[in-house]
C-alpha cells in the first residue's frame, strides 16, 4: 500500500483560470439533424427532433431542460443504450470524424472505454454496494489496461486528483460509508481515469448538496482543462449551466428551442420557453417579483405526434397563427445564437402576472403579530439501541427556538443532515422530542390523545415525496378529504369538499377520479397541498415540497402557496435547501447547522448581511445570477 | 399514456391476462368441480370392493376391464372413483388451511411490524422458535395429540404454517409503515386501526394472494404426507396419501395404483404454483414496469 502522503499534492489544481468563451478547439462531436422515435402507432414520436450542435475539444457544452425534454435521450444515444424500441430515423452523429452510429458494435464498444466516459446521475447507486471502492477502480483500471501491480498506486493518484483526503483508506471503504458527494468525486475520478475525449456528464450535481455541487463543477472543469476533455453537461439548472458551460441547448419535449454561447443566453434568451424558464426562478439577490408560472406542462411522449408545428405553442404567450402547423427552422439571429421561433430576436414581452391582483400576492397580510405556535428550547436525541451495542448518542435536533405568527412564512435552510427536516417532523408530532416544549396557542402540547387532535387541527404537513406520501390505490377524490374520514360525514359533504380542494390548488374537477400514478409530479403535490387543507389548519409545515419538480412547475407551487395564504390566512414553515426558494415566500429565516440554529432573523437582512460562516458558505455555493462573478470560486 | 391505461387496469383483469394464472385456475376450478360433482362422476364408490378383480390394469391394457378404467388396487377397488372422492379432501384442504394460516400469521405480523419494539421482538422470536422446529415432525406430533380427523388435520396444517406469512407479511408492513402516506394518515386523525385497515392492509394483498395460493399447494402436500404415514383423516375416507401409501406395497405388480395419486398431487401443486407465480407477476408493480411498455 503506497502510504497517502507520498503523493505530490499539486497546487495548480485549485487555480483555474477564467474559461474561455470560444474554446478554439477542433469539433470533436457533431450531431446534425439527429432525430430519435419512441415506438408508437399510428405514428411514432420522435422524442429527439432535428438536434444539431457541435462540441470543441475542451469545451463545455451544456443541455438544458426539464424532465421530459429528451436531455438524457442524447446521451443514450451516444452509448447505444436507448430504450426498447427506440431508433435513430434521421441524422449523424460524428464523434472526432468516425460515424458513431453506423460503426461496428465492436468498434462503438471500444471508443466507449476508451475515450468516452459517463458521470451517473446518482452516485450512490452507480457504486456496487458489495465492492469496495478500491476493488471497483481495480476493475476499472485493469480493463483500462494498467499493470497489475500497479493499479493501487495509480488509483490512489486517481483520488488524491479529485480531492479526496487520504485516498488510500477510501480505498477500502464500500460506497455506503462515504457521503454523496464523496461517492461523487470517485465516480468522477473513474470517468477521466482513461484520459477521455468525451465525459457525459448526466444531472451529475443534482442530487447534490449546493455546497458540494460547486466542488464538483469545479472539479470538472479544472480536470478538463488540464487534459482537453469535451463535456457534455446536461442540467435542468438554467443559472448553474450559465455558469459551467461555454456553449448551451436548451431543449424542449424533444426539441431544440434555442442554442448558442451560454453567456448570451442567460442574459438575453430569446426564445420564449428559455424567458419564461428564466422568469420561473426565484432570485438571491436583486427585487423580490412575482415569479412567471408557465400554465400547463410538458407534453408526455405519446401527446408528440399530435403536437404540430412548434412543440411549445400550446403553453405560449406570445403563439400566433403562424407557429402551426410547420415547425419553425432553427435561425441563426444573432452570430452564433440560434433560434426556433417565428418571433426570431424579436418576441413580444409576454405579461407576468396573470391578473392585476396577483402583482400583490407578494405581501403579507397584516395580522395579528403575537406567535400562535411557539418552540422552545426543542431537542431531539437518537441514542443506538441493540443487544451489547451502545453507541454515541446523535443530536438531530439540538436546543431550537422559534415562534410563528399568523399568516407568517418561515423558512428553515440547511444542507442534507442539519436536522431540518427532524424539526419538521418534532413540529408535527411525528416524532417526540427529547427536551423542551411546543406550545400552541399559548397551551403546551403533549403526548396525550385529546392533544394529539388539538395539534392536527392546527397543524398540517405537506410531505417532500409526493408519490411516497399518496396512497396509490386511493384515488384523488378520496386523497384529499382523507382527514374528513375520521369523523361522521356525509358522503355529498365529502364529494363537494373535495371539488372546493382540486379548485383551490388548481386542479380540474376531472382529476377527482384519477389514482396518483396517473398524475404528474406537480399535479401529486397539488394534491398533497390539498389534503393538508383540507381542515384548513392554522399552519402548514412544508418539508423540501419542490425540491424534485421542475422549475417551471416549482413556480406554479410556489405561488400556489402564495394564492392560499392570501384567501386562507394560513401560516407556513417552509423546509428547503434552496435559498432562492426561501428568499421568494418567507419573511424570517434560521438557518441550521448540524442540528443547532446558527443564524436567524429576516429573510433579506439575513441574507444580504450574513454573519455565520455558515450561511456565507450557503450563500457563495449557489450560482451567482452575475455571470462576470466567477463561480464557484 | 401508454403508461396510463396499463396502470388504470384493475389488478384482476391483468390477472386474467397472464396465461399462468389461467392455466392454474381452470386446473383448481376443475378439481373443485370433481370435488363436488364427485358420486356423479365415479364409476364406483370410494370404498366398494370387488375382491374378484384385484390389481386389475388400466382398461387399456391387456387384461383391463372396462368398468375399471384405470384398474383397481389391491382391494378391487376402483382407483378412478377412489382418486375422484379423494379431491373432497384436498379441496377442503386446500381452502380452508392457507386461509387459516393466513388469518393467523397476518394478524401477528400486522401486530409485529404496526407496533414494533418490544411485541415485535417477541412475535418474531416466536416464529424462530417454531420454524426452527421440522415442520413434519411438528404436524405428526400435533396429529398424534388431536387424534385423526379432517378438522385436526386443517388445524394441524394452520399450525405448522403460519410462520410462513407471518415473516414474509412482516416484512411488507415493516416497509409500508415507514411510506410517508401512512404518517399522512395519521395527521389527518385516522385512528391505527383505520391506518392498517385502509392503508396496510391493501397494500399487503398481493403478496398475501400469491403466498395463499402458494400455501394451497403445500397444505395439499402435507396433508398427502400425513396420510400417507396414516395420520390423517379417518381410515375410511381415500385421500392420495392413503392410496399413494397402498399403491406402493403392489408398486411391481401394478404401478398404476401409485402413479395415478402421484400425478394427480404433482399436477394440483403445478396449478397452485401457476397461479401463485402468475398473480405475483401481475400484482408486483416493479415486475409490472419492467415487463410492461
Amino acid at each position: 500500500m503506497s502510504p497517502a502522503h507520498a503523493i505530490p499534492w499539486k497546487p495548480d489544481l485549485l487555480q483555474v483560470p477564467p474559461v474561455q468563451t470560444q474554446p478554439s478547439g477542433v469539433a470533436l462531436l457533431e450531431a446534425i439533424g439527429l432525430t430519435v422515435s419512441a415506438p408508437g402507432s399510428p405514428e411514432r414520436p420522435q422524442v429527439l427532433r432535428d438536434v444539431s450542435f457541435t462540441l470543441r475539444a475542451g469545451a463545455t457544452l451544456g443541455l438544458v431542460g426539464e424532465s421530459g425534454a429528451g436531455k438524457s435521450m442524447l446521451g443514450r444515444t451516444l452509448a447505444r443504450h436507448l430504450p426498447e424500441g427506440f431508433s435513430v430515423d434521421a441524422g449523424t452523429l460524428r464523434f472526432g470524424g468516425e460515424d458513431l452510429l453506423g460503426m461496428p458494435a465492436d468498434d462503438h464498444r471500444r471508443l466507449l472505454r476508451a475515450r468516452i466516459a459517463f458521470i451517473p446521475q446518482e452516485p450512490t447507486t452507480a457504486l456496487n454496494p458489495v465492492l469496495t471502492i478500491g476493488q471497483q477502480l481495480q476493475e476499472h483500471l485493469l480493463h483500462l489496461g494498467v499493470a497489475k501491480d500497479e493499479w493501487r498506486e495509480r488509483a490512489t493518484e486517481m483520488l488524491a486528483e479529485v480531492r479526496i483526503h487520504e485516498p488510500a483508506q477510501v480505498l477500502d471503504k464500500y460506497a455506503f460509508q462515504l457521503s454523496g458527494g464523496m461517492c461523487q468525486r470517485v465516480m468522477i475520478a473513474m470517468a477521466f481515469a482513461g484520459d477521455p475525449q468525451l465525459v457525459v456528464s448526466d444531472e451529475a450535481t443534482t442530487a447534490l448538496d449546493a455546497s458540494t455541487q460547486a466542488h464538483i463543477v469545479k472539479l470538472i472543469r479544472s480536470l478538463q482543462q488540464r487534459r482537453g476533455t469535451g463535456v457534455i453537461f446536461v442540467t435542468h439548472d438554467l443559472g448553474l449551466a450559465a455558469h459551467a458551460c461555454d456553449e448551451l441547448v436548451v431543449l424542449y419535449a424533444g426539441e431544440m428551442a434555442e442554442r448558442g454561447p451560454a453567456k448570451r443566453i442567460f442574459t438575453r434568451s430569446l426564445h420564449p420557453y428559455t424567458q419564461a424558464l428564466q422568469r420561473a426562478n426565484p432570485h438571491l439577490t436583486g427585487a423580490r417579483r412575482l415569479l412567471f408560472s408557465l400554465p400547463g406542462q410538458m407534453p408526455g411522449i405519446s401527446d408528440f405526434s399530435s403536437l404540430k408545428g412548434c412543440r411549445f405553442q400550446p403553453r405560449c404567450a406570445v403563439a400566433t397563427d403562424t407557429c402551426t402547423p410547420h415547425v419553425p427552422a432553427m435561425r441563426e439571429v444573432l452570430p452564433e445564437h440560434h433560434v426556433r421561433c417565428v418571433h426570431g430576436a424579436s418576441a413580444p414581452e409576454p405579461l407576468l402576472a396573470a391578473d392585476a391582483s396577483d402583482a400583490t400576492l407578494l405581501h403579507a397580510p397584516r395580522m395579528s403579530e403575537a406567535p400562535f405556535l411557539q418552540v422552545e428550547g426543542l431537542s431531539k436525541t437518537y441514542t443506538p439501541r441493540g443487544w451489547l451495542r451502545r453507541g454515541t448518542s446523535m443530536h438531530a435536533v439540538k436546543d431550537v427556538s422559534l415562534s410563528i405568527a399568523p399568516g407568517e412564512f418561515v423558512g428553515i435552510v440547511g444542507e442534507s443532515g442539519s436536522g431540518k427536516s427532524s424539526l419538521a417532523r418534532l413540529v408535527m408530532g411525528l416524532e417526540t422530542p427529547s427536551e423542551g416544549r411546543i406550545l400552541l396557542n399559548g397551551k403546551a402540547l403533549v403526548a396525550r390523545a385529546e392533544d394529539w387532535e388539538r395539534r392536527i387541527a392546527s397543524i398540517q404537513m405537506i410531505f417532500q415525496d409526493a408519490r411516497s406520501a399518496l396512497n396509490p390505490r386511493r384515488r384523488v377524490q378520496s386523497l384529499v378529504t382523507q382527514s374528513m374520514e375520521s369523523r361522521p360525514h356525509l358522503h355529498s359533504d365529502r364529494k363537494a369538499r373535495a371539488r372546493e380542494l382540486v379548485g383551490d390548488v388548481g386542479l380540474a374537477p376531472d382529476m377527482l377520479a384519477r389514482f396518483p400514478s396517473q398524475m404528474s409530479g406537480g399535479q401529486r403535490q397539488r394534491v398533497n397541498i390539498g389534503r393538508a387543507l383540507c381542515d384548513l389548519p392554522q399552519l402548514l409545515v412544508a418539508d423540501e415540497i419542490v425540491s424534485g419538480l421542475d422549475v417551471s412547475v416549482q413556480a406554479q407551487i410556489l405561488n400556489l402557496l402564495l394564492r392560499i395564504r392570501r384567501e386562507h390566512k394560513i401560516s407556513l414553515l417552509l423546509i428547503s435547501h434552496d435559498l432562492a426558494v426561501v428568499r421568494y415566500l418567507c419573511s424570517r429565516v434560521l438557518v441550521m447547522h448540524r442540528g443547532v440554529v446558527v443564524e436567524s432573523g429576516e429573510t433579506e437582512a439575513v441574507f444580504a448581511n450574513p454573519t455565520h460562516a455558515y450561511t456565507k458558505s450557503l450563500l457563495a455555493a449557489a450560482p451567482p445570477r452575475d455571470l462576470q462573478v466567477r463561480w464557484p470560486a | 399514456m401508454s403508461n396510463l391505461s396499463l396502470s388504470a387496469q384493475t389488478p384482476f383483469r391483468r390477472a386474467l391476462g397472464e396465461p399462468s394464472v389461467l392455466i392454474g385456475a381452470t386446473l383448481l376450478l376443475l378439481l373443485v368441480a370433481l370435488a363436488v360433482f364427485a358420486p356423479w362422476l365415479a364409476p364406483h364408490g370410494p370404498n366398494e370392493q370387488d375382491l374378484l378383480s384385484t390389481l386389475l390394469p388400466p382398461a387399456w391394457a391387456h387384461g383391463g376391464d372396462r368398468s375399471f378404467p384405470l384398474g383397481t388396487d389391491a382391494l378391487g377397488q376402483c382407483i378412478l372413483s377412489r382418486l375422484i372422492y379423494s379431491t373432497r379432501v384436498t379441496v377442503i384442504i386446500a381452502l380452508t388451511a392457507p386461509l387459516g394460516a393466513a388469518l393467523l400469521g397476518c394478524a401477528l405480523a400486522l401486530i409485529a411490524g404496526y407496533r414494533g419494539g418490544r411485541i415485535e421482538w417477541a412475535i418474531l422470536r416466536m416464529v424462530d422458535l417454531w420454524m426452527s422446529f421440522p415442520a413434519i415432525v411438528l404436524a405428526l406430533v400435533l396429529m398424534v395429540a388431536l387424534s385423526p380427523g379432517l378438522l385436526n388435520v386443517i388445524i394441524a396444517i394452520i399450525l405448522v404454517d403460519w410462520t410462513r406469512f407471518c415473516r414474509v407479511i412482516r416484512a411488507d408492513v415493516v416497509v409500508l409503515r415507514r411510506k410517508d402516506y401512512v404518517a399522512a394518515a395519521r395527521i389527518t386523525g385516522a385512528s391505527h386501526w383505520q391506518v392498517v385497515m385502509k392503508d396496510i392492509v391493501p397494500g399487503i394483498t398481493p403478496t398475501l394472494v400469491s403466498l395463499i395460493s402458494l400455501e394451497m399447494g403445500i397444505s395439499v402436500v402435507a396433508e398427502s404426507i400425513l396420510s400417507f404415514v396414516g395420520m390423517s383423516v379417518e381410515p375410511h375416507v381415500p385421500t392420495w396419501g392413503v392410496m399413494i401409501a397402498d399403491g406402493l406395497k403392489s408398486v411391481f405388480s401394478s404401478p398404476w395404483g401409485l402413479i395415478a395419486p402421484v400425478a394427480c398431487t404433482v399436477l394440483t401443486v403445478l396449478a397452485t404454483t401457476c397461479l401463485g407465480d402468475g398473480l405475483r407477476r401481475t400484482s408486483d408493480p416493479r415486475l409490472f414496469n419492467r415487463s410492461g411498455s
